[in-house]
């Protein structure tokens, strides 16, 4: 086994062979991104159009199963691109000992942030 | 080869330290900046989701923050920074699909995504002013 | 302004680099010093100064910018000329690769003003006053503006860019019609100078795993090339989290081309064969 400083320069390039996957990560971010294209806007058109309007009216809008829906899908489509995108992001900048333990703790704190939106929607929704 | 114990290491180049910014580096990186202002603005959409569901006291808590200067301040940058990867995630869709990478395109819908995400963050923060009045 | 191509000079220059300090991240041996001026004879009438990044191995100093006022009266009207005429009048230990002097051969490769181009085909009236000349960005340097191109050209043995078929070789030519050829035009006319691949910030940042723009439009010629029957292993070969979904579409590449080729749309290609296989 050639030591780390003597590897050929093709060596050096080849490293440990292609994973041969790496599409699927591409792919999902791709299906999030449309999947989020009418589940953002449709929020922010909704976030516009109750500007003003007080809790009551807020909650009652919230139960309307299609409202109700959209957010938890919303919650998921989000947290999961944020997880894809943030991956790459720490793939890229990070290449020290830190970097497997940041891409599990960033993709749990995704995973927690994700159960605890659509608990608070269902609480607001079957709660009280 | 580039570690031999008598030599010294040969420098490198500076790269990001000299090199100019150009609108598709600038625009890449804006796309990158965004996404991650979003990923903590998610936090705080599920933070405000919480305080929805703890009760009136709690939402009125939570929406006299977001009304507050500073409030204001975060959720128009937020707001901008949602518009500009957006703009630019739709920029990027059709690269992926192939579409729009002569230079001409790509510095065009460049300035697209800028002037977009310009003129709809004006819009989502004019439009509440016609809803309430 | 819309670029409609790589030659165009942009018209005006808001920011020629980021504001961060000049030796940011680099290491202790790479941190540039200041250098030397060197004057031009007292008889130039029209002077311009170049400054330029030099390095001597032997020395054991670090990397410094040197000044240098060249008689544009005297030289030829490209940035090469100028450095030609440094080396000839001023500083003959200004080294720098040049062969073909006329954009074909990819030699001169460098960081003009900010941006990757070749030393040939760049005119002095388009360059700033004064004209600053840095070597490839992100490349280990032998000595001045000469980068050690070794583990690029490494890179490109790894992706096998030679014809590979099953088929035995025919008798004569391996038959190609008019339209399977044009498939390969914008892709075969690559001199391999890597200023798009030195341009690139994933590869600044990822360069030991990350083929980079010029690999990967070498690797679409030959995916694209009709009579190659080895798609498949070149895909495998291709599709790996860093080799090639490094590329986010930054598309600094497609912007300095010196021969107005189109990486980016070529990874791009790539990324469709990957997808088009799996469904």
């Amino acid at each position: 086994m050639l030591s780390r400083q003597m590897r050929s320069p093709f060596e050096r390039a080849a490293g440990l062979g292609s994973a041969k996957e790496g599409v699927e990560h591409w792919w999902r971010e791709r299906v999030t991104a449309v999947a989020l294209l009418p589940l953002t806007l449709w929020f922010i058109v909704s976030i516009v159009m109750h500007s003003g309007s007080d809790y009551a009216a807020f909650v009652a809008w919230l139960k309307m199963p299609l409202a109700t829906c959209m957010m938890i899908l919303l919650l998921i489509a989000l947290f999961y691109h944020a997880a894809l995108g943030l991956q790459v992001i720490i793939e890229d900048y990070v290449h020290s000992a830190i970097k497997i333990p940041a891409l599990v703790l960033m993709r749990l704190s995704c995973f927690g942030l994700v159960a605890a939106g659509i608990l608070a929607v269902l609480r607001i929704v079957f709660g009280h | 080869m580039s570690h031999s114990p008598i030599a010294p290491p040969r420098p490198r180049s500076p790269n990001i330290q000299i090199y100019r910014p150009q609108l598709t580096s600038v625009l890449s990186i804006a796309n990158r900046i965004s996404g991650g202002i979003l990923a903590i603005a998610g936090i705080g959409l599920v933070a405000w989701l919480v305080a929805v569901a703890d009760g009136p006291q709690a939402y009125s808590a939570a929406q006299s923050a977001l009304a507050s200067p500073v409030g204001r301040i975060v959720l128009f940058a937020v707001t901008f920074a949602f518009f500009l990867h957006l703009c630019g995630g739709i920029r990027h869709l059709a690269w992926d699909a192939g579409y729009g990478f002569e230079l001409r395109a790509i510095y065009a819908s460049g300035w697209a995504v800028v002037a977009a995400s310009i003129v709809l963050t004006l819009a989502a923060w004019i439009a509440p002013l016609f809803v309430t009045w | 302004m819309i670029i409609r191509s790589s030659n165009q000079m942009p018209r005006s220059t808001l920011l020629k680099r980021f504001p961060l300090p000049r030796n940011l991240g680099l290491t202790r041996e790479s941190r540039i010093e200041p250098g030397r001026k060197w004057r031009a004879p007292v008889e130039a009438k029209r002077v311009k100064a170049f400054e330029i990044y030099r390095y001597d191995p032997d020395s054991g100093r670090n990397p410094h910018i040197d000044s240098y006022e060249v008689d544009l009266d005297d030289c030829g009207p490209m940035v090469l000329d100028a450095l030609i005429w440094i080396k000839n009048k001023i500083d003959s230990t200004l080294t720098f690769r040049r062969s073909c002097r006329e954009g074909v051969c990819g030699s001169c490769a460098m960081n003009i003003d900010g941006t990757n181009w070749l030393a040939c085909t760049r005119f002095i009236s388009d360059t700033a006053n004064p004209a600053t000349i840095y070597p490839l960005a992100n490349m280990r340097i032998i000595k001045d503006l000469v980068p050690d191109l070794t583990h690029v050209f490494a890179q490109y043995e790894m992706i096998e860019p030679w014809l590979q078929s099953r088929t035995p070789e025919p008798e004569k030519e391996r038959l190609q019609s008019a339209e399977e050829r044009s498939q390969l035009d914008g892709y075969y006319e690559c001199i391999l100078c890597f200023c798009c691949t030195s341009g690139c910030p994933s590869h600044w940042w990822n360069g030991g795993r990350f083929l980079g723009p010029a690999i990967l439009l070498q690797a679409w010629r030959w995916l694209a090339d009709s009579r190659d029957e080895a798609a498949g292993e070149r895909l495998d070969n291709l599709e790996d989290p860093f080799r090639l979904y490094r590329c986010h579409t930054i598309l600094n590449c497609t912007r300095t081309c010196p021969k107005g080729l189109n990486p980016g749309k070529a990874i791009a290609e790539i990324k469709k064969k990957v997808v088009e296989r799996r469904s």
